[in-house]
């Protein structure tokens, strides 16, 4: 199967993580929005690799996933800091600084 | 430097791509704002609690004392992930890829380590 | 399948990474054991971890094979690669110095502080040798997580939480474009290492590279906070600990500056008809709007905060002209720069101390009461403004001979934006030395303020190497430029 099919659902994927990054103003929601252009990005990289014959792409993907984790764990224990010191949280609630 | 036409070709591509992804954006939010049906009321915003009037707002904080757990165990169980490739050629990796995994897992229980001696891993 | 072969480590030029990932576990290890005991002792082990760091980089710079390669080439220890990585390291330093006190006084956790620092230290040194996709993405996120972290040090402080909130946010979309468009060049090119992209990208070109490029630069564009992509910047600076500011503000925009230079000097320097636009863009733009914000700000951290997006332009317009000296230019620029900065901003802290507030109008008389501050301001200004023969002078001479030489369409325009916008930003740096030479003390400050020992270091040291590197340009002019030979030291920044 040719890869193209694949190129092109990662470029949809990432396009629509990146627009509900922008839209959705939850945290929570931003950081699916996240995980799901990093996801692009891996499938992208796994069907090129593919295409290529070439086991280097693959590598890339093993990185990506565990640096997503840690971003993610990073990025909750921001929210809990945020959370424990007010209910309810929405981006547009972190105004205390207009820049 | 390249001509006036040549550099507008090639952010010709860019503004394609930009403006495909904006209009498939708008498409889908405009379809689904036209096609859905909107009536209003009081009931529909409340927090759904199977069918139980719920009490008090949605913002009220409950407990959840493993969420460190969690957050170690996504950690943990992703670095994982290079161990296996490393497991499956174990011989062929020889001495060198035994001292660089022997690495690799003193810092991953230096992690642990400092978890355990913290406290997180005890049940409060 | 092929046989492994393990690959063979040259251990003087990794050196300088090993004794950082050393100290790393060393202050873990001091934590884990001594626990709250151990407060009183991270804060010098990790400066003397630094300091010993320094120690390899110096017998690399002066050993007889200066330019070692490794891993078939996607790591580099050459002249530039050690120069920034001295820069990084000592720029570290002096934050562990402005850390001590600042640290050590507010309620925060004292060990994983300096751990982090650490931390994302050693990835901006692997930054400044990684020559390939991998290594140059886990070395940015090595430097950014633990930046994350720091920015949100001080868990009790909304605006400090705020700060981490959207610094983490911008930084992991930024990663995540960047991912995208890197997985475009390797789609294309067929490998990860940045001289193979160059050289598949330069043979034929497609709309899938100029695609790859352009998500490349932008992603690159968040980490140094240029405009369009600088949201993130003022409240970040104004929110995070005063320290975690001046690394963010050094440190973390340099090593953004090194990944673009890597990526930009290595693979796309034959896609210069991409590559150009869209950097001059990014660099007119930051100067003109960071200054003109600038012009408006009432506290000298958000100044700073919108003049470093506006220096950010300076350091990103010789990249149109990356085959004519540009890079030398942006390395010479980063590290000036890098002097001044940390300078005004440990002045600022030790101000700060003791009027709790940074609003310029705090700074009034400060030259009565307190005049050595009060100097070593003025110069690090004076160094902000270009004023031979201060730091950065000579950092923007060599951006505008670089810029000129190149004799492009872009960089003509973008040589006269850089002359248009020093002259802009002259007002509000000088405004800041007249409020503290003219005007009066605010009631009841008469007294001289008290600075600690290590923030007087902290001032001394940026104050050195702004003035000599500014008076004597040479030996960093030697290291910055690929062929020349090493310069001896890299004169102590």
């Amino acid at each position: 199967m040719s890869p193209n099919a694949y190129v092109l659902l990662g470029a949809v994927l990432f396009g629509i993580g990146a627009a509900g990054l922008l839209i959705r103003r939850s945290p929570l929601v931003m950081f699916m929005c996240i995980e799901l252009m990093l996801n692009a990005v891996n499938v992208t990289f796994v069907a090129f690799s593919k295409m290529l014959n070439d086991v280097g792409g693959q590598v890339v993907v093993f990185f990506v996933l565990v640096v997503a984790a840690a971003e993610v764990v990073v990025g909750l224990g921001i929210i809990v800091a945020v959370m424990r010191r007010r209910s309810g949280i929405s981006a547009d609630d972190l105004s205390l600084m207009k820049g | 430097m390249s001509s006036a036409s040549d550099f507008l070709r090639e952010y010709l591509t860019v503004l394609i791509l930009g403006g495909v992804g904006a209009a498939l954006v708008g498409l889908l939010l405009g379809a689904s704002h036209l096609l859905r049906p909107a009536r209003r009321q009081p009931g529909k915003s409340l927090t759904y609690e199977s069918g139980v009037d719920p009490v008090g707002t949605g913002w009220t904080q409950s407990q959840i004392r493993y969420y460190v757990f969690a957050l170690l165990f996504v950690m943990f169980d992703v670095e994982a992930v290079f161990i296996f490739p490393w497991a499956t050629r174990l011989e062929a990796y020889g001495g060198f890829g035994l001292v660089e995994m022997g690495i690799f897992v003193f810092i991953l229980l230096l992690g642990l380590v400092y978890a355990w001696r913290k406290g997180v891993l005890k049940w409060v | 399948m092929p046989d492994f072969v393990a690959p063979t480590l040259d251990l003087h030029a990794l050196a300088p990474e090993f004794v950082l990932a050393g100290v790393v576990c060393v202050l873990l290890l001091l934590d884990v054991v001594l626990l709250d005991r151990a407060k009183a002792i991270v804060g010098s082990i990790a400066g003397l971890g630094l300091l010993g760091s320094l120690v390899p980089i110096l017998t690399l710079a002066t050993s007889d094979h200066p330019t070692r390669t490794m891993f078939g080439g996607s790591y580099v220890v050459d002249s530039t690669s050690l120069l920034l990585k001295a820069l990084f390291i000592v720029s570290a330093y002096v934050v562990v110095l402005l850390s001590t006190n600042y640290i050590g006084e507010g309620d925060y956790w004292e060990s994983e502080y300096y751990t982090l620092l650490v931390s994302s230290v050693l990835g901006m040194t692997v930054m400044a040798s990684a020559r390939d996709l991998i290594s140059i993405f886990v070395a940015l996120e090595l430097l950014s997580i633990p930046a994350y972290m720091l920015a949100a040090w001080s868990k009790r402080d909304g605006r400090s939480n705020e700060a981490g909130m959207k610094y983490y946010l911008m930084g992991v979309f930024a990663s995540a474009i960047l991912l995208y468009g890197m997985s475009l060049l390797y789609g294309w090119s067929g490998s990860t290492q940045l001289s193979e992209i160059g050289r598949a990208i330069g043979e034929k070109n497609s709309p899938a590279v100029t695609l790859g490029v352009v998500f490349v630069l932008v992603g690159f564009a968040f980490k140094v906070s240029a405009v369009p992509f600088h949201m993130w910047a003022p409240d970040t600076y104004e929110g995070a600990p005063t320290p975690v500011t001046a690394f963010l503000a050094v440190a973390s925009k340099a090593a953004g500056f090194v990944a673009l230079i890597q990526v930009i000097g290595q693979a796309l320097v034959l896609r210069m008809n991409v590559m150009i636009p869209v950097v001059a863009v990014l660099a007119a733009l930051s100067m003109t709007i960071g200054n003109l914000i600038a012009l408006r700000q009432t506290n000298v951290i958000r100044m700073l905060a919108y003049s470093g997006i506006a220096q950010a332009g300076f350091m990103l317009a010789p990249f149109v002209a990356s085959q004519y000296g540009g890079i030398d230019a942006i390395v010479i620029y980063l590290v000036l720069y890098a002097a001044t900065n940390l300078g005004a901003f440990a002045v600022v802290m030790a101000i700060a101390r003791r009027t709790r507030s940074a609003e310029i109008s705090s700074f009034g008389g400060l030259f009565s009461y307190s005049p050595g501050l009060a100097v070593a301001l003025s110069v690090f200004l004076a160094s902000f403004v270009g004023i031979p023969p201060l730091g950065i002078w000579y950092g923007k001479l060599s951006v505008m001979r670089a810029l000129i030489e190149s004799q492009g369409r872009w960089a003509t325009v973008l040589a006269i934006f850089v002359a248009l916008n020093t002259a802009i930003a002259a007002y509000y740096y000088l405004n800041v030395a007249k409020t503290m030479w003219f005007d009066d003390a605010p009631e009841g400050e008469s007294t001289p303020i008290k600075v600690p020992t290590s923030l007087r270091f902290a001032v001394g040291i940026a104050l050195v190497a702004t003035i000599a590197l500014g008076v004597y340009p040479g030996p960093l002019t030697d290291a910055a430029t690929p062929e020349a030979t090493p310069a001896a030291a890299p004169s102590g920044r």
